[in-house]
């Protein structure tokens, strides 16, 4: 059906070239329709061409655009086009998309080579990487002296907003945290029970969760869940109200967006994340005591004894002073992702992805950090 | 796309003149829940006229546009798109007369995370089997016709002004060289000469392609421009008929609303 809806009638006369292009030329017929064109070739170059549109039964954009391309092409190579018999329905189209057809293509960049096209990104990413962290620097330095400035004005310190996020971030996250660590304590009590039964030093899994869990393990789960869960809401909500123009809103009332939205946030995850700490630390010790007891036969009394020798106060410190770092991290992260929101709710949703990674990545660089700097000072 | 049903070609052609209304409705109730918006509402929409819908808040205007395009089911009532009732299309049909319309949304609805030109690509992509060097170049011709400037197939959608927004949605509603234009409030947040070389553009596109246009509008220097008729949405039924009928209208909201004064100012603008 498509390649009888239209054809090209092509013939010489009186030293003229007649091309008369008939039937259906829309949108159905466009790919034959532009195959017939493409095919027509002149018998002598640069003579007169008449195009006749009279015989056109539709015409729509894209037939009227073929053959404006055709007369367009015909008089690049040196013929003289005369357009003939538009009928007056077609005349105003042909126009239009005549004119419309003429404008400049969209200007393309010089041909790329790929190596160098692969220098250059790499290269601006590195830039961009750079710059991220000077702004994020920037950003804390920001936080800092706004924190400053509550502490010399207590009373403009938000404490509703502050308990608001203290019960989002901290109280909400109980349920997972706690499921979570009870079982990293019951994965790790199994795995380290089956190596030390060879050596019968069952009793040394205490030692092994008591270290493990206190040091590293329950501080560093904590960071990655809350970064998870809490980094990524406070980019989408400060993300989002900076959409509605809401954070524009909060600076033309001569109020500071940092003191409203960041502060109360990162002072609330500073304050919880310790606390998640401790609560994951005891989750995750239960969790090896329960599984010590189903597969070892140490009783909670022998664990907790065990414990005690085992570990002292400084481990327990070692682990729950990152907290607050951690915890600093991934509110200044987040919030400084929420406030490079611009224009779409779509990024609202890449920023959000970058919160998240950004957040877990420092905290375990971060992590790395506090380990070289422990063992240097020997504890 | 060789054996689409047969539909109206967008231009009246000798071969199939178009002798029905493009778009009839018949009987129309509209309801939520215990709210009745459209209550046997009958509309006619001629071939090749502008038609302006206006109405109150919660009138149903933009219920109206909705249920016409497929996008709400009404409670009751008939609504025939280009002699084909919408009610019994089977997947195919329906499919088939979606790419005879073109829709511009309120604020344009172009995808946030394509470029202006993959926009007006997308329903020639997904609708024809053209190769891709002649999508992008008749992507490129609608991109022009809109009014915008060559460049602007390259941006996205949050590079751009919100003039600029409306006409690339106008550019991606035309991709398909649609014969029904469904317009909603294409003027609201432009500025007075934006909204004005909008109006000129739209009635110079629905000249020269020959296109029916369904306009939801608030903007009365539309409606005394560029409309052929006006529907007001009124009772849960609607009136339609040309300024001049509506001025004589007594009914009080229509006499309100053409002969306040932004009614009147229009209409001065107009003289």
């Amino acid at each position: 059906m498509a390649g009888e809806a239209v054809w090209v009638e092509s013939r010489y006369g009186d030293g003229v070239w007649s091309i008369g292009p008939a039937g259906r030329w829309t949108l159905e017929s466009a790919g034959p329709a532009a195959e017939a064109l493409k095919a027509l070739r002149p018998e002598r170059s640069g003579g007169p061409v008449r195009l006749d549109l009279g015989r056109l039964d539709a015409l729509d954009t894209v037939g009227a655009y073929l053959l404006a391309r055709l007369a367009d092409r015909l008089a690049a190579e040196g013929h003289a086009v005369a357009v003939e018999g538009v009928r007056p329905e077609h005349a105003a189209l042909f126009d239009a998309v005549r004119e419309a057809g003429q404008a400049p293509a969209q200007p393309h960049g010089a041909a790329h080579h790929p190596i160098i096209d692969m220098v250059v990104r790499t290269g601006r990413t590195t830039i961009e990487a750079v710059r991220e962290a000077g702004n994020l620097i920037s950003f804390l330095g920001l936080v800092t002296i706004t924190f400053a400035r509550l502490l010399l004005k207590p009373s403009r310190l938000r404490l509703t907003s502050v308990m608001f996020h203290i019960e989002q971030t901290g109280l909400n996250a109980l349920p997972i945290l706690g499921l979570l660590s009870f079982l990293i304590g019951v994965v790790l009590a199994f795995q380290g029970a089956d190596q030390l039964k060879r050596f019968g030093a069952e009793l040394y899994v205490v030692n092994l969760l008591g270290i493990s869990v206190l040091r590293e393990i329950g501080v560093l789960m904590t960071a990655i869940i809350v970064a998870g869960r809490s980094g990524s809401a406070f980019t989408a909500q400060i993300g989002t109200m900076k959409v509605n123009q809401e954070v524009d809103a909060i600076g033309t009332m001569g109020l500071d967006p940092i003191e409203l939205l960041v502060v109360p946030r990162a002072l609330a995850l500073m304050v919880t994340l310790p606390l998640l700490v401790f609560y994951a630390d005891v989750m995750g010790l239960f969790g090896g005591a329960v599984m010590s007891y189903a597969t070892l036969d140490i009783t909670f009394g022998q664990f907790i004894r065990q414990l005690h020798t085992a570990v002292g106060i400084n481990t327990v410190l070692a682990g729950l002073i990152k907290a607050p770092v951690f915890a600093l991290v991934i509110a200044i992260v987040g919030c400084y992702e929420g406030m490079k929101v611009s224009g779409s709710a779509e990024s609202v949703g890449t920023l959000t992805t970058k919160a998240v990674v950004e957040g877990i990545f420092l905290v375990i660089v971060i992590d790395a950090v506090f380990s070289v700097l422990f063992s240097m000072l020997g504890v | 796309m060789a054996d689409a049903i047969p539909l109206s070609p967008a231009l009246p052609s000798t071969t199939r003149p178009v002798l029905q209304p493009v778009i009839r409705v018949r009987g129309l109730v509209t309801r939520f829940g215990p709210q009745t918006v459209h209550d046997g509402l009958d509309l006619d929409v001629r071939a090749g006229e502008v038609l302006g819908v206006v109405g109150g808040s919660g009138t149903g205007k933009s219920v109206l546009l909705k249920e016409i395009i497929g996008l709400i089911r009404p409670a009751a009532g008939t609504i025939e798109l280009l002699g084909h009732d919408t009610a019994d299309l089977s997947q195919r049909e329906r499919t088939a007369l979606q790419a005879r319309t073109g829709v511009l949304f309120q604020n344009g609805a172009l995808f946030s995370s394509m470029t202006v030109a993959e926009n007006v690509m997308l329903p020639l992509k997904e609708h024809t089997d053209l190769p891709p060097p002649l999508i992008a170049e008749i992507a490129r011709v609608k991109i022009a016709m809109a009014g915008l400037p060559p460049d602007a197939g390259a941006k996205h959608p949050s590079q751009l002004s919100g003039g600029m927004v409306k006409r690339a949605g106008l550019a991606r509603a035309l991709a398909l060289d649609p014969a029904i234009l469904f317009l909603d409030e294409p003027t609201a947040g432009l500025d007075p000469i934006g909204a004005a070389a909008f109006d000129s553009l739209i009635r110079g596109l629905q000249r020269s392609l020959g296109l029916t246009v369904f306009m939801v509008t608030h903007d009365l220097d539309s409606l005394t421009t560029i409309c052929d008729r006006i529907a007001v949405l009124i009772d849960r039924k609607i009136r339609v008929g040309t300024l001049e009928e509506h001025l004589a209208d007594p009914h009080p909201w229509i006499h309100d609303y053409f002969h306040g004064p932004r009614g009147r100012a229009a209409r001065h603008a107009e003289d």
